[in-house]
């Protein structure tokens, strides 16, 4: 199941590529004490040896499931204080992966945020019920941005490739059944596709 | 520098809040380098029942060309009780030996980087006793 580290471009198929961004060392203790970081190369971490041991510096990741969600009518609450919001509700939809399967109950919704840099912001509540009865709240936060043209045709409700577009989403897990107690206590990383009748994510765990 | 030794608060209403004062530290990477500003960043800790560690993190970036750049992350860490002690009593441990992820977000008014406040990032953290560093990656 485990993959090598996602910036390997032979693995992009169902997964996602990433880059270094940086490296941030934090001193709560003593400041100045961390750190000076070796060298500018993009994988300073070689340079590092307590963290280069192991995947505390390769983040390696899996499949976790993939959501399908079906979108009900948008309620356009317009120009607001941090952008223009729309509410887009969840009417229901499913999710399959290697550890669950299920569908999406009625209820949520996504409060969209269309910030002043063009960039949607995403902020989606769920309730995931697995076929076998356990209930799991499902949120995340995420972007969505591209080119004009692009988000255009995504607005008009047309069929876009998702390659065109970031699309880019962290979601959360809650649940109380032990069954999938693991969803408590993974970071996990979403890769989006805007469809006409809602979205699909692709959902990654994050080793 | 003296700085202020973590503020234990104890049992609150969701698990066990410890709230770590971030007095300075430095970052790197291909396109942005500076240092952690040493005053008001501080991550929210908070140790639930379930044994995670929820961190909560907000400081403040400054690049080496004077831009400010706001970060915060949510993240879990995880792991054998064995090894969280160890954590706990300040002795370096491999961090292959505990989950400990997150999820930075960015926030800055400086055009050259503003591509952060456009990206979903995830880091991999590997907790110092003198403090934690992280290895932050951008989701292309």
């Amino acid at each position: 199941m485990t993959r090598p580290p996602l910036g390997d471009p032979d693995e992009r198929d169902g997964g996602l590529d990433r880059r270094e961004l940086l490296k941030a060392a934090a001193a709560p203790v003593v400041a100045g004490v961390v750190c000076v970081l070796a060298g500018s190369s993009q994988r300073a971490a070689a340079a590092d040896p307590p963290a280069a041991e192991g995947r505390g510096s390769a983040m390696n990741s899996k499949p976790l499931m993939t959501v399908r969600i079906l979108a009900g009518t948008p309620q356009k609450i317009g120009a607001v204080a941090h952008g223009s919001r729309i509410i887009v509700p969840v009417v229901g939809g499913d999710f399959e992966g290697p550890r669950l399967r299920g569908k999406v109950l009625p209820g949520g919704a996504d409060w969209l945020l269309q910030r002043s840099d063009d960039v949607l912001e995403l902020d989606l509540r769920i309730t995931l019920q697995t076929d076998d009865h356990a209930t799991i709240f499902m949120g995340f936060q995420g972007l969505r941005h591209g080119p004009p043209e692009v988000i255009a045709a995504l607005g008009r409700g047309e069929s876009v490739d998702p390659s065109a577009y970031y699309f880019r989403t962290l979601p959360r897990f809650e649940t109380s059944a032990g069954k999938y107690a693991f969803l408590n206590r993974i970071i996990t990383v979403g890769a989006g596709e805007t469809r006409p009748d809602g979205a699909v994510h692709r959902i990654d765990e994050i080793l | 520098m003296v700085v202020p030794p973590p503020q234990k608060l104890g049992a609150v209403p969701h698990g066990t809040r410890v709230i770590a004062p971030i007095t300075g530290g430095t970052f790197e990477g291909p396109r942005l380098r500076g240092r952690v500003l040493p005053a008001g960043g501080g991550d929210w800790t908070l140790l639930r029942s379930d044994g995670v560690l929820e961190l909560d993190l907000r400081l403040t970036l400054q690049t080496d060309d004077d831009a400010l750049i706001f970060m915060s992350s949510f993240g879990l860490r995880d792991g054998p009780p064995d090894v969280l002690a160890a954590i706990g009593r300040g002795e370096p441990v491999d961090p292959s030996r505990y989950y400990f992820r997150t999820a930075p977000r960015f926030e800055t008014s400086a055009p050259r980087y503003a591509f952060l406040n456009r990206v979903i990032t995830i880091a991999s953290g590997d907790r110092r006793p003198t403090g934690p560093i992280y290895t932050i990656e951008e989701v292309l």
